[in-house]
C-alpha cells in the first residue's frame, strides 16, 4: 500500500461512487478489477469502503417497515406550508386510523407502502383511498386523479364528480362506487366491488364493468369480463383467501406481504392450500401451513425464511 | 486557556444569560419544562465546543445560535417520535418489539435521521427505499419517474453525504 496521504473526503466520494455503481448492476468485470485496485491502492480508500458497508449493515439490521415509516415520514416544513394552502394533511397507517378515526384531508399526496404495510387514506373530497403492499400513487384530488405507479390501491367514491385512476395500460373512471387496481409489469386487473366504472383501454373501445365483474388490461387492451366474488373479504380487510390452491401460487401471493426472502422447495409447489390468513402476521401464516400440510419452516433470520418438506421421523 | 479558567467563564456565562436563553426558548416551545432541558443541552454544547468562551464578543448572539440548531434538533426529533409511536401503534401486538427494543430502535433511529437530514427529499426517499425495501435502481426510477442514471446519482449523493458526517 501507498503510505502518502490521500484526502479522506476525496476517498468516500469514491466509495460512494464505486459502490452505486456496484448497485446500480452496471459493473462489469473490469469495473470490479479496478475497485479492487482502488481498494488495495491506500488504506484511506479501503478505510472508505470499510465505512460505507458498514453504512449498509446499519440500515439492514433495521426492521423495514417501522424504519420506513420513521424516516420517510412527511416533511414536518412542507407539513406546514401545506397546511396553510390546502388544509391539513396527514398520512396515517390503517390500523392506526381505524382506532383514532382522525379527521383526514388529502389534496395532493405521493403515497407509498413498504413491502407488507397497508395503509387506509381519507381524501378531501370523501373519497377512501386503500393502498396495499408494497404500492405506491400520486394523487391529485383537484385534478380529480390518481396515478398508481406500481402495486395494488383500491378507491371508494362517493360519486359527486368522477375520479380517473391512471395506469401504464389504460385509465379506470369512477364516478360512483369502489373498484380495486392492481398492475405489475405485464398488465392490470380491475375488479369492481360496488356501483360501475367505465374503462380507457389503451387500444379498443371504452367499457363498462359492474359490480362482481372484473377484467385485466394489456399492452394489447382489455381482454374478457369475469365475475368474482365481491363479498369475499380481501387484502382491504386485511385477509388473505386460499380455496384449495396450489400452495406455490399461495406462496407467491404471501411473498408480497413478506420483506426478505421467502423460498420453497419445488416438490410443494403443488400441494394445496384452503383457508383464510390474517395478512398482518405472516410469520403466523408460515407457521400454520407448517401445522396443517407436510412442511418445515426453516428460518435463517426473519428476512430469509425456507420452507422443506418434512422429512419422515420413522 | 487552562479548564479552570474555560469553566470559571462558563459559570459566569451560565450565572448571566442562563435565564434569558430560558425564557427566550420557553416562548418558542410554549412549554418550561422542555425549554430548561434545551438550555442546559445548549451550555453543554458551548463547553464541549472549542470556542473560548472568554472571548465572546456578544455570548448572547452566540448562546442564540447554537440554541437554535438544537431548538430544530428537537422538533426533528419529535416528528420523528411520533411517526415511530404512529407506525408501531400499527404493528399487530405479536410483532411489535419488546420495551427495550423500542427505545434501542428509536435511539437508532434517531441517530439515522440526523445522518440524513439535509439531504434533498428525493434523494433520501431514493437512499431510503434502496436500503430498507431492497427496491433496484430501475424499481425506484420507475416510482420517481426519473432516469436510472439519476437514481445512481441521487444513491452516490446520499452515501457520500453519511460517509462524511463523522470524518
Amino acid at each position: 500500500m501507498n503510505s502518502q496521504a490521500v484526502d479522506p473526503r476525496q476517498a468516500v466520494r469514491a466509495a460512494a461512487q464505486w459502490l452505486a455503481l456496484l448497485e446500480s448492476g452496471g459493473a462489469n468485470e473490469q469495473d470490479r478489477a479496478n475497485l479492487q485496485r482502488w481498494r488495495d491502492a491506500h488504506s484511506t480508500h479501503e478505510h472508505a469502503w470499510q465505512k460505507a458497508q458498514a453504512l449498509r449493515q446499519r440500515f439492514a439490521d433495521l426492521p423495514p417497515a417501522l424504519a420506513m415509516s420513521s424516516l420517510d415520514r412527511p416533511d414536518p416544513g412542507r407539513r406546514v406550508v401545506l397546511k396553510r394552502a390546502l388544509g391539513a394533511v396527514a398520512l396515517v397507517p390503517a390500523a392506526w386510523l381505524i382506532s383514532r378515526q382522525l379527521p383526514l384531508d388529502v389534496w395532493r399526496a405521493d403515497l407509498h407502502t413498504a413491502t407488507g404495510e397497508r395503509r387506509k387514506v381519507q381524501l378531501a373530497d370523501g373519497s377512501s383511498l386503500q393502498l396495499n403492499t408494497a404500492s405506491a400513487v400520486d394523487v391529485d384530488v383537484q385534478a380529480r386523479r390518481v396515478k398508481l405507479i406500481e402495486g395494488e390501491m383500491s378507491l371508494k367514491a362517493p360519486g359527486s364528480v368522477s375520479m380517473t385512476i391512471q395506469t401504464r395500460f389504460g385509465n379506470v373512471i369512477v364516478s360512483q362506487g369502489e373498484v380495486c387496481v392492481r398492475q405489475d409489469v405485464r398488465g392490470c386487473r380491475v375488479s369492481v366491488f360496488d356501483g360501475s366504472v367505465q374503462l380507457q383501454p389503451l387500444q379498443g373501445p371504452l367499457l363498462a364493468l359492474r359490480a362482481g365483474q372484473q377484467v385485466s388490461l394489456q399492452a394489447a387492451g382489455a381482454g374478457a369480463i369475469a365475475p368474482f366474488d365481491a363479498l369475499a373479504p380481501g387484502w382491504r380487510e386485511g385477509v388473505l383467501l386460499a380455496n384449495n390452491q396450489p400452495l406455490g401460487d399461495f406462496l407467491r401471493e404471501l411473498g408480497l406481504y413478506r420483506p426478505g426472502i421467502l423460498r420453497w422447495d419445488p416438490e410443494l409447489e403443488k400441494l394445496r392450500v384452503t383457508g383464510s390468513f390474517l395478512l398482518d402476521d405472516t410469520d403466523r401464516v408460515l407457521a400454520l401451513l407448517a401445522a396443517s400440510l407436510p412442511l418445515e419452516v426453516h428460518s435463517r433470520t426473519r428476512y430469509w425464511v425456507t420452507l422443506l418438506p418434512r422429512k419422515n421421523s420413522v | 486557556m487552562s479548564d479552570v479558567l474555560q469553566e470559571q467563564t462558563l459559570h459566569d456565562l451560565y450565572r448571566d444569560h442562563r435565564g434569558w436563553l430560558e425564557s427566550w426558548l420557553s416562548r418558542r416551545l410554549g412549554n418550561g419544562c422542555d425549554a430548561a432541558d434545551l438550555s442546559q443541552d445548549t451550555f453543554l454544547r458551548v463547553l464541549a465546543s472549542s470556542q473560548r468562551i472568554a472571548d465572546l464578543q456578544e455570548p448572547r448572539a452566540y448562546l442564540l445560535t447554537v440554541g437554535k440548531r438544537l431548538l430544530s434538533n428537537f422538533y426533528q426529533r419529535r416528528s420523528l417520535e411520533q411517526a415511530y409511536l404512529a407506525a408501531l401503534a400499527s404493528l399487530p401486538e405479536e410483532c411489535a418489539p419488546s420495551p427495550e427494543q423500542r427505545w434501542l430502535l428509536l435511539e437508532t433511529l434517531q441517530a439515522l435521521d440526523e445522518l440524513l437530514d439535509g439531504l434533498p427529499r428525493a434523494v433520501r426517499r431514493a437512499f431510503l427505499w434502496s436500503q430498507l425495501e431492497g427496491l433496484s435502481y430501475q424499481q425506484i426510477a420507475e416510482r420517481l419517474q426519473v432516469s436510472e442514471r439519476t437514481i445512481k446519482r441521487y444513491m452516490a449523493q446520499a452515501y457520500e453525504h453519511c460517509l462524511l458526517v463523522d470524518l
